[in-house]
Order: structure tokens, then C-alpha cells, then sequence
């Protein structure tokens, strides 16, 4: 069951979609430079302060200007999107790859995989850790982001030695696990050798600006993720019932790149980041209205995770949801199967 | 019928740099307009066997519309994961006006 616009009996003029996808550098170049001029400004407070109780506001608000966003390029960068130069998108891939804590060619994969299968199932190898529908105690599972540490660090290891699961096996082509396991030494060389350098040279700032900084903005970044196809349903081909849009200000559209029209970029994954506000209003009614802002909604997800736990009612009015057995919305369900 | 010529469209009916797909001897075959002139692959993916032809042609490079593997549409070659497996290419003519490719 593959999971795309046609899956979800989405319709878009060829040309306009056509001219949609023209690939530039000038918008990636843009991001990245106002991204690096943001942990510039937040991240100078942070060295400052090291040592005073001024410095936990500091790195809580460089923290989520960077993790956030290290998620968000490293993810534009898998599609090929960021920028149309392509030895430029694949090393900033590496690079915020690394930032994010996963060797790039499974982030490819894996990604590829959610793409093909979104939120089914055995195929999407993007699910959430926890089981769904969430919790309150799968909640903070997955904003806590514990199965993904642990599952990529064991992943560093496993994949250093050569050692697969049948589940990446599954969604990468044999020819590329050789080069999936010389990818994942040179990550791990990366790591260990910047941190025997600090060590060695007493260098904290990598500790204050990257190791700290992943962990803290963590929470962040995993509610940005998890709102992508939270409340929605699984094993069904419709995008549109599987995944979630939402409002948000300018600035969280920023570190997020524009990721919260998400039902359009799961349509058509091949529009880059900044086109996808335009495409939004070229799809017009096809679409669900989004849901209220990024707080709002998140808030909202919390309490019917409380609820559920409780054994309450579940339902919300002020969020979209959908369940497999109960899918929301007459539009465009024809292709339900 | 294999290996034979088929009057496949007009130079018109394919924009500059993109492309189509149609089936010819029950193959699907997309058919390319680039700077350098026009060329002929199969048009599925060889991933998830997806149609190639909602994809974006760029810099002679045909690029999957589902996960953005990409390969050269001169040769078929695969040049970027989650592709490996090269496209099937057919020889192509351009002959008054006409687009013929050999299936």
C-alpha cells in the first residue's frame, strides 16, 4: 500500500505542481545563514553565562533554536530539497545529520520507508516507540525521545560492526549496507574523536553548544515530530487522515521549516520547504483546515493522552483526529480502502 | 511487438526539461526534454515502482517524485539513494517533429 497524493484522491494541475518543485539555493542559503546567525545571537549568552544561573534560561532558549532545526534541515536535506546544488545538500545533510544522532544513509531510508507506508503499521519504520493511540506514559516516552537515543546509539554500534535488523534490511537494498556501515563508523569516528579532543584540549564549548543542547531541545523537537501524525490513523492509504497540518507563527515556521504544512509535504514530498505555504493555498479546499497553533494543539494532544489514561473519553473538538475505524471528514475518503 | 519503432508524440507535447510517460509495447516508457535534446527510459521507478512521471527533470537528472531518487536520463544510471538499480533506456529519434522510440 503505498501512501501518496493519488492514495489520498488529491488532484493538482501538473504545471502548477511542476513549478512548485523548481529547486533553487538562494532560500536554503537564506535558512541556513539566519539559522547559524540565530545560535550565533542565542548561542553567545550561552558561553557567557557558564558558571551562573543565568546560563540555564540561556542554553534553554539556544536549545530549542537548535535542535529543532538541526531536525528540520537534516530532514529537508534527506529528500534532496534544500537546496538544488547537490554537493551542498548532502553536506549540510551530513552535518545536521550528525547533529540530530543518526548516520544519514539509514535516515535516508528510513524516511524513505515512512514515505512510502506513512503510519502503517510493520512498514513505516518512523512510527513512534510507544504504542499508539498514545498514552499519557507513551506521551512522555516519545517527547522524552528515550526509544530514540536508545535506538540510535544502538544503531552506531551495531551498524560500526556490520550487524543489520531484518527491519532495516527490510528498506535498504543490500548493496548499500556496506556503505550504511562505513557511514556509521565515520559518524562514531566523529563523535569519539571530538570528544577526545575537548577532553584533550579542556574545550567545553561542544558540550554547551551541541551535547547539552541535543538533550534539552530534545523535548521540543520531539513535539514537533510527534505532532506530525499523532491523534491520526493508522493503516490507511489517505494522507489526509493519517497526517496532521498545522497554524504556527512566522518563527516556529522558521526553525521548523515550514514542516507544519505537513499533509501537503506528505503529498508531494518533492516541493522544497519554501514552497510549501504556496502549495498549501494552491490545494485549497482539498485540504482539512489546520489545526490551531503549535501550543494549542499540542496541549490538546496532552489531555486526550491524560484522558485516555484516566479511561475517559478520548475525543477532542478542537483538534483533528482519526482512528482507522472511525475516520473523520467526508472529503476525500473516496479512497479509503 | 518488441524492438521496433513506435511514433510515440509530437516534440510539443513535452515541455522543456520535464517529461511524459506512455505505454508502448505494453512498457511504460517516459520520454524526456532537456537542454541536451530528448531522451527515452522506462518511466517506474526501480524503488517502489513508482510513476516517474509527477517527477521534476533537472540538469538532465530525472527525479522520483515519491523519495526523490535520482537518475541521469541520458544513461538510466542511478545516482543517488534510495536508488540503486539503474532505469532500462530506448533509443530515441526526433524526426520531423515526431518522437520515436525503439521498444
Amino acid at each position: 500500500m503505498i501512501t501518496n497524493a493519488q492514495s489520498s484522491n488529491i488532484h493538482m494541475d501538473k504545471k502548477q505542481l511542476k513549478a512548485l518543485m523548481r529547486r533553487s539555493d538562494r532560500p536554503g542559503l537564506t535558512y541556513l545563514a539566519a539559522w547559524i546567525a540565530l545560535l550565533a545571537i542565542t548561542g553567545t549568552p550561552v558561553i557567557l553565562t557558564a558558571g551562573s544561573w543565568w546560563f540555564i534560561p540561556a542554553i534553554l532558549v539556544y536549545s530549542g533554536c537548535f535542535a529543532v532545526s538541526a531536525y528540520a534541515l537534516s530532514h529537508e536535506c534527506a529528500h534532496g530539497t534544500a537546496f538544488r546544488t547537490r554537493w551542498l545538500n548532502e553536506a549540510v545533510f551530513w552535518v545536521t545529520s550528525l547533529l540530530y544522532y543518526e548516520e544519514p544513509l539509514h535516515r535516508r531510508y528510513s524516511h524513505a520507508s515512512h514515505h512510502t507506508h506513512t503510519w502503517i503499521e510493520g512498514e513505516d519504520n518512523q512510527m513512534p516507540y510507544a504504542p499508539i493511540p498514545l498514552t499519557f506514559a507513551g506521551w512522555v516516552e516519545e517527547i522524552l525521545g528515550l526509544g530514540l537515543y536508545w535506538h540510535q546509539t544502538k544503531m552506531f554500534v551495531l551498524h560500526s560492526l556490520g550487524i543489520f535488523s531484518e527491519n532495516v534490511k527490510r528498506v535498504t537494498p543490500a548493496s548499500e549496507l556496506p556503505r550504511m556501515q562505513s557511514n556509521t563508523q565515520i559518524c562514531v569516528a566523529i563523535y569519539l574523536g571530538l570528544a577526545a579532543i575537548s577532553m584533550a584540549a579542556g574545550w567545553l564549548w561542544p558540550l554547551y553548544l551541541i551535547v547539552i543542547p541535543r538533550v534539552l531541545g530534545g523535548p521540543v523537537m520531539n513535539a514537533f515530530i510527534l505532532m506530525q501524525h499523532v491523534e491520526m490513523a493508522e493503516n490507511q492509504p489517505n494522507i489526509v487522515q493519517s497526517t496532521r497540518s498545522f497554524r504556527t507563527n512566522w518563527f516556529f515556521q522558521f526553525l521548523y521549516f515550514n514542516m507544519n504544512h505537513h499533509i501537503e509535504h506528505h503529498l508531494y514530498p518533492t516541493v522544497p520547504f519554501h514552497a510549501l505555504p504556496d502549495l498549501s493555498d494552491k490545494l485549497g479546499d482539498q485540504l482539512p483546515p489546520p489545526d490551531p497553533g503549535f501550543i494549542s494543539t499540542h496541549w490538546e494532544v496532552l489531555k486526550i493522552t491524560i484522558r485516555r489514561s484516566l479511561g475517559r473519553n478520548d475525543r477532542s473538538a478542537k483538534i483533528r483526529q482519526a482512528f482507522s475505524d472511525d475516520l473523520t471528514g467526508a472529503q476525500n475518503d473516496q479512497s479509503v480502502a | 511487438m518488441t524492438n521496433q519503432w513506435h511514433d510515440a508524440c509530437a516534440t510539443d507535447d513535452v515541455d522543456d526539461e520535464d517529461l511524459i510517460t506512455m505505454k508502448l509495447a505494453g512498457q511504460t516508457v517516459a520520454i524526456y526534454n532537456t537542454p541536451e535534446g530528448f531522451f527515452a527510459t522506462a518511466g517506474m521507478c526501480t524503488h517502489e515502482d513508482e510513476s516517474l512521471d509527477g517527477g521534476l527533470v533537472m540538469d538532465g537528472v530525472i527525479e522520483c517524485p515519491l523519495h526523490q531518487g535520482r537518475f541521469c536520463v541520458r544513461t538510466g544510471k542511478a545516482l543517488s539513494a534510495p536508488v540503486v538499480e539503474n532505469l532500462k533506456t530506448y533509443e530515441l529519434q526526433v524526426r520531423d517533429g515526431r518522437v520515436w522510440v525503439k521498444v
